[in-house]
C-alpha cells in the first residue's frame, strides 16, 4: 500500500466539480466562457503583439531622474518604478514571461505526462507500476523545496524555472491520463476496437485521446493558472526570470517593499497575476459543466 | 505485514493487542512510509548535493582564499564523496542526531525545536479557520443550491482558487496594516509574552496560507453534500420521516461528507511547506519556513533535510490519522484483516 502523497496541484477528483446542471447552457454559462476567454485573449495580444506595432518604453534601463512617478503621469499610464521604468512596460513583458512559462509547462505536462499516463492506463502491469513508481516519487517531494532547489543550483532564467516546473506539471497530468484511461479501458468501443485488431499505438491515438481529451484540457486550465502562480513565486522569491528583466512575481516583490508609500507598485502587478489566474479557472470550470466532465 | 500472527497460546492479552485491526493498520502505515520517508532524504540531499557553486565557497563569501575555503570543507567533511555524506547523515539521524547547520554551527534539533513551534501555531491556526469556516459556509450554500449561500460560496471560493498567497499577504498588509493598522505588518510575538499580541501578529499570514485552503474545503465540501442531498436513500428516509431540513443536513449529509475533506486535508499538509516558505520571510516570522528559503541559498543541507523530513513524517501521520478518522465517523468502515 503506498502512502498518499502530496500533491501539488488540487486533487482533481470528481467531488470538487459542481455536480452537472441539467438544463441547457443559458446565456450566464456562455458569458462565463466568453468573458474569460475574452480577456485572456487580450491580454495575449497585449502583451505580445502591442509592444511590437506600438512603441512602448522599454521595461529596463529607465532613467533615474523619472523614479517612481505616479500612475497617470504623461507618457507612462501606469507610471514608473522606483528604479525609472514604466510600469505598464513590465506589466507586458512580465506578461510575456508568466503566459510563455504558464504556457510551455502546461504543453511538457500534457505531453510527457499525458503520454506517460496513457501508456500506464492501457498497457498496465509492469509498465503502469514501473511509470506510477517514478511518478509518485516526483509527487511525494514536497514540490516547492525541489522547484527552489533546481532553480537555485541552475541558476535564475526563463529556461530554467519552466524546467523546475515542469517537473511537478508531468505527474500531475500522468496520473489524470492513466485514470480516466483505466475508466475507458474497458469500455466497449475499447473491446470492440481490440477485436477488430487494431494495434495498441492506434487504439490509444483514435480512441483514448479523444475519450480523455476533454478531462485533461479542463486540468490543463487549471494548472495554467497554477504554473503561473508558481512562477511568480519562484520570481517572488528572486529564484525565478533575473532581475532586472521584469516579471510579476518580482514587481509584487519590488513593491512589497515600498507597500506604504507607492502601494500600487505591488498591487497593480497583482491585480494582473489575479485576473490572469482567475479567468483561466473560470474558463476551465466552465468548460469542464459544458464538457460534462465530472 | 505489521504484526505476525503468534502462534504460541497463553498470551491473549498481547495478542488481542497485537490483533487489533487499528493497530496493525498503524503498524502496516507506518512501515510502508519507511521507504517515502527515506527516499525524500535521499532526493533532499541529491538534489541540494547537485547545486553547482562550492558549499564551503558560498558560506565564506567570495574573499575567502583557496586555503580558507580547503580547510572549511575539511572541518564541514564537504571534501568525502556523496555516498559517505549520506550514510554518515543518516546514521546520525536514526540516532535522532540530525546534525548541525553549515552556516551557523548551531545544532539542527535545536533550531527545529525553536521555529517548528511558530510553524506549526501558524499552520493549526490556518487550518482551523479554514476547515470551519469552510463547513459553515459549506452547509449554507448546500442547503439551497443556486440560492444566495450558494452563489456567494461559488464566487467567494472561485476568488480562493485564484489568488496567489503572496498577492493575498500584500493585499492584506496594505489593508489591514498599513490602512487600518489592525495588525502588525510584521514580527511575531509569542504566545507566553502576550497571548492577544500573538494572535494579532499570527492573523494575516494565517489568512494569507489559509484563505486559499478555505476556498478549496468550501468548494470540495459542498459539492460533497449536494451530491448527498440529491443521490443517497437516507436522505430520503430522513425526509419522509420527516426530518427537519437543517438536521438532515447538519446530522446526517455533513458527516458523510467529511470523508473528502478528511483526505484533502491530510494530504495537503505536505504543500503547506510552500505556502509557509513563502509567506513567513513576508511576515518576518521566525519559523522554519523562514530558514527554509535561506537555507537553500546558503546550500545548508542540514538543516534543509531537517525541515523537508519533519514535514513528510506530518504527512505520513496525518495520512494515518485520516484513515483512523474515516473508522470513527463510519462504523461500518473498519479495518479488519481482509482489508489487507
Amino acid at each position: 500500500m503506498s502512502a498518499p502523497l502530496p500533491d501539488l496541484l488540487p486533487a482533481p477528483d470528481a467531488a470538487i466539480a459542481a455536480p452537472v446542471r441539467k438544463k441547457a447552457p443559458g446565456r450566464a454559462s456562455s458569458l462565463r466562457i466568453w468573458l474569460p476567454l475574452g480577456f485572456l485573449v487580450l491580454l495575449a495580444a497585449a502583451c505580445f503583439i502591442w509592444p511590437q506595432i506600438y512603441p512602448v518604453p522599454k521595461p529596463v534601463g529607465g532613467s533615474i531622474l523619472e523614479a517612481g512617478l505616479p500612475p497617470l503621469s504623461p507618457g507612462h499610464i501606469l507610471g514608473t518604478d522606483p528604479n525609472g521604468n514604466d510600469v505598464l512596460s513590465r506589466i507586458l513583458y512580465g506578461g510575456q514571461v508568466s503566459l510563455e512559462v504558464g504556457f510551455s509547462v502546461t504543453v511538457i505536462g500534457l505531453v510527457i505526462g499525458g503520454s506517460l499516463g496513457m501508456a500506464a492506463g492501457y498497457w498496465r502491469g509492469i509498465t503502469d507500476t514501473s511509470i506510477m513508481r517514478v511518478l509518485d516519487v516526483l509527487i511525494a517531494f514536497p514540490a516547492l523545496v525541489l522547484a527552489l532547489a533546481i532553480a537555485e543550483g541552475l541558476g535564475p532564467s526563463e529556461l530554467h524555472v519552466i524546467w523546475a516546473l515542469a517537473i511537478f506539471s508531468i505527474p500531475a497530468f500522468g496520473r489524470i491520463a492513466r485514470s480516466n484511461t483505466l475508466a475507458i479501458r474497458e469500455q466497449d468501443f475499447m473491446l470492440a476496437a481490440r477485436l477488430s485488431g487494431s494495434r495498441g499505438r492506434h487504439i490509444i491515438l483514435r480512441h483514448v485521446i479523444p475519450n480523455i481529451m476533454p478531462q485533461l484540457m479542463t486540468f490543463a486550465l487549471l494548472g495554467f493558472g497554477i504554473v503561473i502562480i508558481l512562477e511568480g513565486a519562484l520570481s517572488f522569491l528572486g529564484l525565478g526570470i533575473p532581475l532586472p528583466e521584469p516579471s510579476w512575481g518580482s514587481m509584487i516583490a519590488q513593491g512589497q517593499q515600498v507597500l506604504s508609500a507607492t502601494p500600487e507598485q505591488a498591487l497593480i502587478p497583482s491585480a494582473f497575476l489575479f485576473a490572469t489566474v482567475v479567468s483561466l479557472n473560470v474558463l476551465g470550470d466552465a468548460l469542464r459543466e459544458r464538457w460534462g466532465v465530472r | 505485514m505489521a504484526v505476525a500472527s503468534e502462534t504460541s497460546a497463553g498470551m491473549t492479552l498481547a495478542h488481542k493487542v497485537l490483533g487489533s485491526p487499528t493497530l496493525r493498520l498503524a503498524g502496516r502505515r507506518l512501515l510502508a512510509a519507511i521507504p517515502v520517508l527515506w527516499g525524500v532524504t535521499l532526493l533532499t540531499f541529491l538534489v541540494m548535493n547537485l547545486l553547482p557553486g562550492d558549499t564551503a565557497q558560498v558560506l565564506l563569501g567570495a574573499n575567502a582564499t583557496p586555503a580558507q575555503v580547503h580547510q572549511l570543507e575539511i572541518r564541514l567533511h564537504l571534501n568525502e564523496p556523496f555516498w559517505v555524506r549520506y550514510g554518515g547523515w543518516l546514521a546520525a539521524t536514526l540516532h535522532g542526531d540530525l546534525g548541525t547547520s553549515l552556516a551557523s554551527g548551531e545544532n539542527v534539533t535545536t533550531i527545529l525545536g525553536q521555529r517548528l513551534p511558530v510553524t506549526a501555531e501558524l499552520l493549526i491556526y490556518a487550518l482551523v479557520g479554514s476547515v470551519v469556516l469552510a463547513v459553515l459556509l459549506a452547509v449554507l450554500a448546500a442547503r439551497r443550491p443556486n440560492g444566495i449561500a450558494d452563489r456567494f460560496s461559488v464566487v467567494i471560493s472561485m476568488t480562493g482558487l485564484s489568488v496567489a498567497p503572496y498577492v493575498l499577504a500584500v493585499v492584506l498588509v496594505y489593508v489591514f496594516a498599513v490602512r487600518l493598522q489592525w495588525f502588525p505588518a510584521i514580527g511575531y510575538t509569542s504566545l507566553t509574552a502576550s497571548p492577544l499580541e500573538n494572535i494579532r501578529s499570527l492573523t494575516l499570514p494565517a489568512i494569507a496560507i489559509g484563505f486559499p485552503l478555505f476556498a478549496v474545503y468550501t468548494r470540495l465540501l459542498r459539492a460533497d453534500i449536494v451530491e448527498q442531498m440529491q443521490r443517497e436513500d437516507y436522505i430520503v428516509t430522513a425526509r419522509a420521516k420527516g426530518v427537519p431540513q437543517w438536521h438532515i443536513l447538519i446530522r446526517h449529509a455533513l458527516p458523510n461528507s467529511m470523508f473528502g475533506l478528511i483526505t484533502l486535508v491530510a494530504l495537503n499538509l505536505g504543500v503547506l511547506i510552500g505556502a509557509v516558505a513563502i509567506i513567513e520571510p513576508i511576515f518576518s516570522l521566525p519559523g522554519v519556513g523562514a530558514i527554509l528559503i535561506s537555507s537553500i541559498n546558503n546550500h545548508d543541507v542540514p538543516i534543509v533535510e531537517g525541515v523537508v523530513l519533519v514535514f513528510a513524517v506530518v504527512v505520513v501521520v496525518a495520512a494515518l490519522a485520516a484513515d483512523l478518522l474515516y473508522a470513527v465517523l463510519d462504523p461500518r468502515i473498519r479495518y479488519e484483516r481482509s482489508a489487507s
